[in-house]
């Protein structure tokens, strides 16, 4: 292996390059389009950028440079040949190396052990001794120190890690991946980890950096790569680059009024103008006052939110996945309790409430995993129709009887109303596409005659027309005078959809305000956690 | 999504018999499970010299061909369908009951201490199905609230109040329920309370309508009440059922406590039907197995009260017509049938059995490449 | 008396201890063995057989072949074959039973027992505290070697990862369903040394209630000694324990507490173990689960 590394610098100018995917695409089984013909070129010393939104791309691109996916089409070449990856430990044993956003490190051992897990040769008896001899060796190189003896799951989560990285780097990696790794480390943490990047690259070593944080990446990178739904739309030297172009490459091409614009092909989204002007309600349907709710791992996920949303309006809150929307949403339909604040609909409080006698008080929710808690698979259509309605008087009938006739009519009307493709009420709900899944979600929801309806990524992974179905109801809603609260990491939607936006970034709103106050540069930076204030003009 | 493309595209005919294949899926795995099972014991039969066409053939005209073997098949169904129920209920709220036979064990304590006091019949008959409901439920109770307020694994804390009934009953059999008149047994359920038989010289008393009637009881609640809709519900998604309003601890607990009802009513099956004496031995054989059985029938039966019907009378048969399989011109003990249904039981653990032929052919490929990766690593250590 | 009692104990001891210490290795890997009462029955029974045949060493290693072997199809199941454990566990308890029972009938001239004439059974040893079998002194030695292999082996560690982790393990780049399928089938042969002890070097004979529950007992040890094999020795000598206590005590006339409630108490601990009275009990988190590659 050490013949074929580039050791130096020097080196580096003999070969061009380290690896180069060609024409990678991925499709999922479920019919998702993840990576179109991505093409890109890494080259030994240098710190690679890796931008892009949710959903463009980045993860599966990376997982399958590191051998933990394979790609439906397109080969990864060498300067050696073909490379193929079967499986990560090959991906390793090539010298690649991957630290994965969750990390896959067992709570159980200790540092050392973990690190002495990935090594080569199975069955050697362990000497942990050896091993932590060289973990701190590397930890001296590296700058990265860690406490060795103590199981993993006790430690924090930027020590956790430290541990991630320590290990990879002790396998003698020459291409190092991270996704988001800045995301759980404090500000001297994340200056540590990048002195350290620098050094490995001048040791030769190649590290492609995954973040949404335009800042970071401007402040490391010697290359940004952007992805935008799939593709590579720039590849920019960071030196270069500035956060206008990237935030701008990033969302896409300023929206034009006219509808059907060159990037939107793929969409199509309700015009502005075809909305009723509709006068908003003035007393709020949901009132939210400094709320704070804590994440499962104990961090802050919501920071003292203010906000209201009224009655013939959508609130739409965007902003990257996992900068606490998904608490948020829970906070305000049961699925969490906040450890503060206000939070009432109608004026009723909220806090504490189960969901049951949220949706009493006028709530619908569409939750972001359909499949894990917006419906039961194994349940037939019907079944699920009635998922948090089944108590309702219309479908329970004495002795808790369920009025099976009642709900099987009431499934048929939701299957002509949304025009739900399926064999009928009897039939499983796996039997569904995502589609038409999502919109019995919507249909039973609706159904509830809600005062507010909270939408948490309601188009994610849905055929165009579905999406568009979607969110010409969403629109019909709003003309009725109904609340909407719309989460959605899709910028272009909350931009055609909402009367007001709210940009969140690491639990906080960035910004309240009406989607023609800002351009889309602007939303762009405010999403990469740029304030109003360092935007240059 | 395969489905709705082969719904689309094909002809009407095929489209009809698709369908119904897939509206049988589980059946068919289940009769799949019972030919191979089958299958390996004749095989087994075979191998140890006994001729297996000629025991088989006994055994289903023992079981099914005539007003009595259809009628003791039925008999050694009825308390199976209950255990076996007791098991299902608690797996379609997500939880693995294996302590039908703890609280079988109670149940037939509580049973045959009606003999302390006379009532009429009718009312004696309503008392002991009581009895036996609520010492079932009450020791179904104990491993459910440890789970809620513990977070005990189930099927740890079953196992050890299977064996604490066991060694309870042994002691109370032997002092307080002591027959006077013969030590080994405790005293006799009082015949007011003992349910007649249903066909003459057989062992199928009216109990056996007790066994259907609550089997139908318990799918209209599953299926057509709330309440069985949430435990459902919540077995199969908790998250999901909690996004629905659903109180998970409710649910489980309920179905525990109906869990227990059901091995109750066993007992009461055993001791005030199909049994000889109407009493318990001192080591509870009559109850032995009750419970295991229980679990292979409720796999069998898709886990479903209806399949569960029929897969007792299955169970019922085979062992009904082995009994008789003992007697015919090439003896085959009765104990094959065991053997038969483990078999089938093991078979049953994997899924999607009709399908599995081309999975297994590729995981196999996969399985045999390790094997054999495994061999020469073993073997280059040894050469070290 | 003390001595007796040592003695009863340390013989009772052994197929727990053997069964429980295999269980960690496979529960350590993620997999939940229910039918450790089948393996246990069935390699009594094959035990017995076998050493009639090839000789008392030769019946315990035939017990403990067929015991790899049911552990082998178990973890094959479990794992390529994405089974559910629990339900083929059951499976195999069923199986083991009536396969035991007839095999008695075709092969015993007695249904109900068979006895192993005794130039077949393993030779004892004469101690102060009665007869002892060598196996003994493996079952108490075992529980120590596989600590050590637990905790301070690479081995180990990896069974560890897989259990626990199978995602990060697989990422490490080990393959998880291998691991298990060796786990599995080590696991199952310890439980068949401890089925084939108890016919071949202790009791002499081979029944078709043999197992008496104990497959269950071990069980229960493993969740008392929270995967340490060490404890699964000292869970396993007190299981032993109040099993020889019990018979002693019923042959003791007006001893206050009836033997049956002492031969409860093993299993009250144990639920008082595990519901944290005693102490909290760890088990891998991936318990239970067959492995997917996302």
């Amino acid at each position: 292996m050490t013949s074929q590394r580039q050791n130096t610098p020097a080196e580096a100018s003999k070969n061009e390059y380290f690896l180069r995917g060609e024409g990678i695409t991925k499709v999922y089984s479920d019919g998702t389009v993840a990576l179109k013909e991505a093409t890109l070129e890494i080259h030994p010393s240098e710190i690679i950028g890796l931008l892009g939104e949710n959903g463009a791309g980045k993860t599966t691109l990376t997982k399958i440079l590191s051998g933990l996916l394979p790609p439906t089409s397109g080969r990864v070449v060498s300067p050696k040949g073909l490379v193929h990856f079967s499986s990560p430990r090959a991906a390793l044993e090539f010298g690649i190396g991957m630290v994965h956003q969750h990390f896959a490190l067992v709570g159980t051992l200790t540092a050392a052990e973990n690190v002495a897990l990935s090594h080569k040769n199975p069955f050697s008896r362990i000497q942990l001794s050896k091993a932590t001899e060289r973990l701190e060796a590397l930890m001296e190189e590296s700058g990265l120190h860690v406490p060795l003896d103590v199981p993993v799951e006790k430690l924090a989560v930027g020590e956790q890690q430290r541990v991630e990285v320590l290990k990879v780097l002790s396998r003698d990696v020459d291409l190092l991946i991270l996704d988001e790794p800045t995301s759980v480390l404090t500000p001297l943490e994340v200056d540590e980890l990048f002195a350290l990047f620098k050094r490995l690259r001048n040791d030769g070593k190649s590290i492609i950096l995954i973040t949404h944080k335009l800042k970071e990446v401007q402040s490391i990178t010697d290359r940004i790569i952007v992805l935008r739904h799939g593709e590579p739309v720039g590849d920019v030297p960071t030196e270069t680059a500035t956060t206008e172009q990237l935030a701008r490459l990033m969302v896409g091409q300023a929206f034009e009024q006219e509808a059907t614009a060159v990037d939107l092909s793929d969409k199509e989204l309700p015009l502005k103008r075809e909305r009723k002007a509709v006068d908003r309600i003035a007393t709020s349907v949901l009132h939210v006052e400094d709320l704070v709710s804590k994440s499962n791992t104990g961090d802050i996920a919501v920071h003292g939110l203010t906000f209201d949303v009224f009655g013939g309006e959508i609130f739409g809150i965007a902003g990257v996945e996992g900068n606490g929307q998904t608490e948020l949403v829970e906070s305000l339909t049961g699925l969490r309790v906040p450890t503060s604040g206000v939070a009432t609909i109608n004026g009723t409080n909220i806090i504490g409430l189960d969901p049951r006698q949220i949706y009493r008080l006028g709530v619908a929710h569409i939750p972001e995993d359909r499949w894990e808690l917006g419906l039961i698979l194994p349940f037939t259509l019907a079944e699920n129709a009635i998922l948090g309605v089944h108590q309702w008087d219309e479908f329970k009938g004495p002795m808790s009887f369920l009025r099976w006739g009642k709900i099987n009519q009431h499934v048929r009307d939701l299957m002509e109303r949304f025009d739900i493709q399926a064999t009928g009420p009897g039939a499983p709900a796996k039997s569904l596409s995502g589609g038409n899944q999502q919109k019995l979600i919507v249909g039973r929801e609706l159904a509830k005659n809600p005062d507010i309806i909270v939408a948490a990524q309601p188009t994610r992974g849905l055929d165009i027309g579905s999406a568009q179905y979607i969110r010409d109801l969403l629109v019909e809603m709003r003309n009725a005078g109904r609340a909407i609260l719309l989460v959605s990491a899709d910028l272009d939607e909350i931009l055609a959809l909402a009367d007001r936006i709210a940009i969140m970034y690491e639990a906080e709103f960035m910004t309240i305000c009406s989607p023609d106050d800002l351009n889309r540069e602007q939303i762009g930076l405010l999403m990469g956690g740029v304030k109003p204030e360092e935007q240059a003009e | 999504m395969r489905e709705e493309k082969l719904e689309r595209n094909s002809p009407r005919y095929l489209r009809g018999i698709h369908r119904t294949l897939t509206g049988f899926h589980p059946a068919i795995e289940s009769v799949l499970a019972a030919i191979i099972g089958l299958l390996i014991g004749a095989v087994v039969m075979w191998l140890w010299g006994y001729d297996p066409i000629a025991a088989y053939s006994t055994m289903l005209k023992g079981a099914f061909a005539d007003k009595w073997g259809l009628a003791d098949s039925g008999a050694i169904a009825a308390p199976l369908i209950l255990t076996a129920l007791t098991f299902s209920i608690c797996l379609r709220a997500g939880m693995f009951n294996i302590g039908a036979e703890g609280q079988l064990i109670m149940a037939g304590l509580a049973v045959v201490s009606v003999g302390f006091f006379s009532l009429p019949p009718g009312l004696h008959h309503v008392v002991a199905l009581l009895f036996a409901m609520v010492a079932g439920a009450i020791w179904s109770i104990g491993p459910a609230l440890l789970k809620l307020t513990r977070g005990v694994h189930e099927v740890v804390s079953t196992i050890m109040f299977n064996w604490i009934a066991h060694f309870l009953a042994i002691y109370l059999i032997g002092t307080i329920l002591m027959n006077p008149r013969s030590a080994d047994q405790t005293i006799p359920v009082p015949s007011t309370a003992i349910f007649s038989k249903l066909v003459k010289g057989t062992d199928l008393t009216y109990a056996v309508f007790v066994a259907i009637g609550f089997s139908l009881i318990i799918y209209f609640i599953l299926w057509h009440t709330t309440i069985g809709y949430e435990v459902r519900a919540a077995g199969l998604n908790p998250s999901a059922a909690r996004y629905g309003g659903i109180k998970n601890k409710r649910t489980i607990l309920l179905s525990f406590i109906l869990g227990g009802v059901s091995a109750g009513l066993a007992a009461a099956m055993i001791l005030l039907g199909s049994s000889s004496t109407h009493a318990m031995y001192r080591l509870h054989g009559q109850l032995t197995n009750v419970g295991f059985d229980g679990m292979a029938v409720a796999m069998v039966g898709r886990n479903h009260p209806i399949g569960i019907l029929f897969s007792a009378l299955f169970f019922g048969g085979l062992n009904a017509g082995g009994r008789l399989m003992q007697l015919g011109s090439s003896p085959v003990p009765v104990q094959m049938v065991r053997l038969v249904m483990g078999v089938i039981v093991f078979t049953m653990s994997i899924p999607e059995l009709a399908r599995i032929f081309p999975a297994i052919r590729r995981y196999s490929v996969k399985l045999v490449r390790d094997l054999r990766q495994l061999g020469s690593s073993a073997g280059r250590r040894q050469s070290r | 008396m003390i001595l007796t009692l040592i003695g009863f104990t340390l013989r009772a001891m052994v197929p727990i201890t053997l069964t429980a210490v295999g269980e960690i290795i496979g529960e350590t890997a993620g997999l939940f063995n229910i039918g450790l009462e089948g393996i246990l029955l069935v390699s009594a029974f094959a035990g017995a057989f076998g050493a009639t045949i090839v000789g008392p060493i030769g019946g315990l290693a035939i017990g403990m072949g067929v015991g790899a072997l049911v552990g082998l199809l178990f973890a094959i199941v479990s794992t390529y074959w994405k089974g559910t454990q629990m339900v083929a566990g059951i499976g195999i308890n069923l199986l083991a039973i009536g396969f035991v029972e007839f095999g008695m009938i075709r092969f015993s001239s007695n249904a109900g027992a068979f006895s192993i004439p005794s130039e077949f059974q393993l030779t004892r040893l004469n101690t102060p505290f009665g007869l002892l079998s060598p196996v003994i002194f493996i079952a108490l030695a075992l529980p120590f070697v596989i600590y050590w292999f637990l905790r301070r082996t690479r081995a180990g560690l990896i069974l560890k990862a897989v259990g626990e982790s199978p995602e990060a393990a697989d990422v490490a780049g080990i393959n998880v369903n291998r691991v298990r399928l060796v786990a599995s089938t080590v696991g199952g042969m310890l439980a068949g040394l401890g089925g084939a002890y108890m016919s071949v070097a202790w009791f002499g004979f081979v029944t078709k209630g043999m197992s008496a529950g104990r497959g269950f007992i071990a069980l229960a040890t493993v969740v008392f000694s929270g995967l340490n094999p060490i404890l699964a020795l000292v869970g396993g000598a007190l299981f032993g324990f109040f099993r020889s206590l019990g018979l002693w005590v019923d042959t003791i006339p007006g001893f206050p507490i009836p033997a049956e409630f002492l031969q409860m108490l093993p299993y009250i601990v144990t639920l008082l173990v595990v519901s944290g009275v005693i102490g909290r009990v760890r088990f891998p988190k991936a318990l239970g689960q067959p492995y997917k590659r996302e």
